[in-house]
């Protein structure tokens, strides 16, 4: 079908490494999905860039990886059964959210279908909630399962809506005690709560930058009265109130609420959001960001925001258009996007092969490296900004686990870095040998001069081995930290 | 980007001050050292409270009769009745959870301000720290943070010249000057047990040769490791007790990093709380008063005579809402409180201009009025603590300041 012809070709520079083929796949394994895997790079090779492309945009089964996730029974939990479990005993939260953040890095380390994992991190981070947060902490593994996973290549317009209605959203942001006010006994009870209508223009769809005024956000604030939670210490399920709905007429940011709209009036604001084109413009920027680099070029954002608008903001036609861009091949001869804490721990265990047989040392460097899971308390979420993860304190972090992983010392995590290098037709006990392995079967030979000389001058004597030394130097270099 | 030859580190000083079009001329690149009376280097610590923290019940005016009408059930008590407030000055009183820095503000070395804020009001979190932490309220496409601009005016190339802890850099250190960022000071080092110092040597030598923002914070932290190699952070001095937490482990670190005399200048907390209360306002309230007072107190203390070289302010993006919302809690809103901690601070006062609760005093009938620009303030802080009188704050030109320093 050729979403692909030409257009690495005119996006190479004329001076380019003779061999493209593994630099650019290494490219796509790390922007669409967590890194490449020893052995990775060759079979997309085999299998053609746009084939791989066309099969992440459609996911199919991935056994293997149920296989995995099967250890963590609790992730299939309603609200309701979660909170059941911890009225009965209050230190089952600590084992649901422990399965929770251990799928997490299981899925990311080991699905096939990356691009997935990658769009269901995106899209819980733009709709972010504190797991920390009270009642969210009992909802928050339904809110990704039953809210964001299934339509992250559906439409955004059914995104918006699981999210926005979804019990954990509607606490984490107060929603649930948005009301009109009413008199009882004499006195006003309940009134609007401002947050959620807030962020739904703000961080959900239109952006700050639209051009909404305050008046606007209290009158989105109006439509979302009355949707909250049935109990917060049992069932916790959405539930509409409409005592606690104001039923008047509203305007909002251009569109005109009638009276008497009810419960339908958060679905009119929300066709109203998704359909309109500043949303357009402020996903296609954030989506730009987090695929192609820090800063992308306004046309790149204008196109991107055309597809979603021409498509009605289909997620699969959006997602596919950045893959099918210049722009994010030309990414492959740059510099680099800055990983995340959880990008460089995640494709570090991928690319060392990795086994988990738990993931708690794991998850610990994580957070030690900023990024704590599901605990991003502001409700912008994580930075999508590779810059902002530059620090000497993450740094360090990172250069230990890869000098921990490569020598063993990351409990629960195995790397076999011999086997690693012997697999890609290297010696392990040769310093230059090893090194030029890993840059073959991972890096897809994008290791410069400087990294791959410093590697080759480690001491063949010791009591820490060469192959030790070699991976824990290349998985803490400076292209490990980019992506 | 961020390299450590410093032939370019001049370069990039004038480079970005040029690009922010604060227009200094060379000579003023030069500015005197200020150093306290006791001889040490003058220090400036930034503690932000994300999430718009409520000046109203953070600094009450319990003698604005207003308040009690506004604020309903979340409203703090007359100081001497139950759960009431510490008595400042007659007119305000701050939060109970402040007893611990009470004797303070008793002998003149905390202060507040209040009614502060940013006159290109926004409600958004976002905007309104990218305002205060760029300096540059309603321009979002500055490209350095304030305190960047003042610590490349200060002589000196230490990478624990500015010392920020956060999980994170923050939007106020953006730039080409280094800072140390870190949530913990100790073990901080290589894990290569055995051959340590060849993977160090090697390590830099990767680095080196990496041109790009990568490589440059890759010899910051190398540099960092060094240095706090050399200078493990003491332990607190005059029986301090910090409490636990993040504000807690921050200000201890801070304290340890003054005393031990390692060029550190500017230090910058983050504190993450529960700021944002659009519900249940006042347990939260407590739940991150308390620590923050503890560890505050605990601060001065551990410094002793050292505080004299110290101003510490607390801030936030923007007040809330000075009515009760439906929920026992406030909405985004625009005037807030500062604190301001030191040993030279002119302390024991409410500082500021007050604009008042009724309703046409409140901003647009809703949020405390802000009657002071915070980069008066700011200003006034690096005056005193870096020597720096030319603007740090690009198209504007600061006032004298509230008289807090």
């Amino acid at each position: 079908m050729g979403m692909l012809d030409g257009l690495i070709e005119q996006v190479t520079p004329v001076a380019a490494p003779q061999s493209l083929g593994p630099r650019v796949a290494q490219h796509l394994l790390n922007r669409a999905g967590y890194g490449p895997r020893p052995g990775q790079i060759q079979a997309v090779l085999d299998q053609g860039l746009t084939e791989w492309i066309e099969e992440q945009l459609s996911p199919g089964a991935d056994p293997e990886l149920d296989t995995r996730l099967a250890a963590f029974p609790t992730l299939g939990y309603t609200t309701s059964q979660v909170l059941a479990l911890y009225n009965a005993d209050s230190r089952t939260i600590n084992v649901i959210l422990d399965e929770l953040t251990s799928a997490k890095v299981v899925r990311a380390a080991f699905a096939r279908n990356q691009l997935q994992e990658v769009l269901v991190d995106f899209w819980f981070n733009h709709f972010n909630v504190y797991v920390q947060d009270g009642f969210t902490r009992y909802a928050i593994a339904s809110y990704e399962r039953d809210a964001i996973r299934p339509h992250v290549l559906s439409s955004f317009r059914e995104l918006l809506g699981a999210v926005t209605l979804h019990p954990a959203m509607l606490y984490y942001l107060d929603n649930y005690l948005n009301s009109a006010p009413r008199t009882q006994g004499g006195r006003v009870v309940g009134g609007i709560n401002e947050n959620q209508g807030r962020e739904l223009l703000e961080l959900h769809t239109l952006g700050v930058d639209a051009g909404y005024t305050q008046t606007d956000v209290i009158e989105a604030s109006r439509c979302l009265t009355g949707h909250g939670i049935d109990a917060l210490d049992s069932g916790g399920n959405y539930l509409y109130r409409p005592a606690n709905h104001d039923d008047g007429s509203k305007q909002v940011f251009g569109l005109a609420v009638p009276a008497g709209g009810g419960q339908g009036d958060v679905q009119r604001l929300l066709d109203h959001l998704a359909a309109h084109p500043a949303t357009a413009h402020f996903i296609a920027r954030k989506l730009a960001e987090r695929f192609v680099s820090d800063a992308p070029s306004e046309a790149f954002v204008a196109k991107l925001a055309g597809v979603f608008q021409s498509s009605g903001g289909n997620l699969r036609e959006l997602t596919k258009a950045i893959f099918g861009s210049a722009e994010f091949w030309a990414e492959a001869f740059s510099a680099g996007k800055p990983k995340t804490g959880f990008e460089y721990v995640i494709s570090t265990l991928r690319a060392t092969g990795a086994e988990l047989s738990n993931t708690r040392m794991v998850k610990t460097t994580i957070s030690d490296a900023g990024m704590p899971l599901y605990s991003c308390n502001p409700p912008t979420g994580y930075s999508n900004l590779g810059s902002d993860w530059l620090n000497p304190s993450a740094q360090l972090y990172r250069m230990n686990f890869a000098l921990d992983l490569s020598a063993g010392m990351i409990a629960g995590a195995s790397a076999d870095v011999r086997a690693l290098i012997r697999n890609a037709g290297g010696d392990p006990e040769s310093p230059a040998s090893a090194a030029e392995a890993i840059d073959r079967v991972v890096f897809g030979r994008t290791l410069s001069a400087a990294t791959l000389g410093a590697a080759g001058r480690v001491s063949t004597s010791g009591s820490v081995s060469v192959a030790t030394r070699v991976a824990g130097l290349l998985f803490a270099s400076p292209e490990m930290q980019v992506r | 980007m961020r390299r450590f030859d410093p032939s370019r580190r001049v370069f990039l000083r004038g480079a970005g001050l040029a690009a922010v079009g604060v227009g200094l001329a060379p000579s003023a690149l030069m500015v005197r050292t200020a150093l306290a009376a006791g001889g040490g280097p003058k220090l400036l610590v930034k503690v932000f409270l994300r999430g718009g923290a409520d000046g109203l019940n953070l600094c009450v005016p319990y003698g604005d009769s207003e308040y009690y009408n506004l604020r309903g059930g979340i409203a703090l008590q007359r100081p001497g009745q139950a759960g009431g407030v510490i008595n400042l000055d007659g007119y305000f009183g701050m939060h109970p959870e402040f007893a611990p820095i009470e004797p303070l503000f008793r002998d003149g070395r905390l202060a507040f301000v209040h009614a502060v804020g940013n006159p290109a009001v926004t409600r958004s979190h976002f905007d309104a720290q990218d305002f205060q932490e760029s300096g540059t309220p309603g321009d979002k496409r500055t490209a350095t943070g304030w305190l960047d601009r003042a610590i490349a005016l200060i002589p000196g190339r230490e990478v624990t010249q500015a010392v920020c802890f956060a999980t994170q850099q923050v939007r106020s250190f953006l730039g080409p000057e280094p800072v140390l960022v870190a949530q913990t000071l100790s073990s901080f080092d290589l894990h290569a047990r055995n051959w340590r110092a060849e993977a160090e040597t090697l390590l830099t030598s990767m680095y080196q040769a990496d041109a790009s923002a990568v490589g440059a914070t890759g010899l910051e932290t190398f540099e960092a490791i060094g240095t706090l190699l050399k200078a493990p952070t003491p332990p607190p001095s005059n029986g301090a007790q910090y409490p636990g937490g993040s504000t807690g482990n921050a200000l201890r670190q801070a304290a340890g990093l003054i005393k031990n005399g390692l060029g550190t200048r500017c230090i910058y907390v983050n504190v993450a709380g529960g700021f944002d209360t659009h519900a249940n306002q006042l347990q939260n309230n407590v739940g991150d008063y308390r620590p923050l007072g503890l560890a505050l107190a605990a601060f001065a203390t551990d410094l002793g005579a050292l505080l004299d070289d110290v101003a510490l302010v607390v801030t936030t993006e923007f007040g809330r809402t000075a009515r009760v919302n439906g929920a026992a809690g406030t909405d985004h809103g625009t005037g807030y409180a500062m604190l301001v901690l030191g040993g030279r601070v002119r302390g024991g006062r409410v500082l500021g201009r007050w604009p008042g609760l009724g309703s046409s005093q409140l901003f647009e009938n809703r949020d405390l009025a802000a009657t002071t620009d915070f980069r008066d303030v700011f200003q006034e802080l690096a005056r005193s603590q870096f020597g720096i009188s030319d603007s740090l704050f690009p198209g504007y030109t600061p006032g004298a300041g509230v008289g807090v320093v």
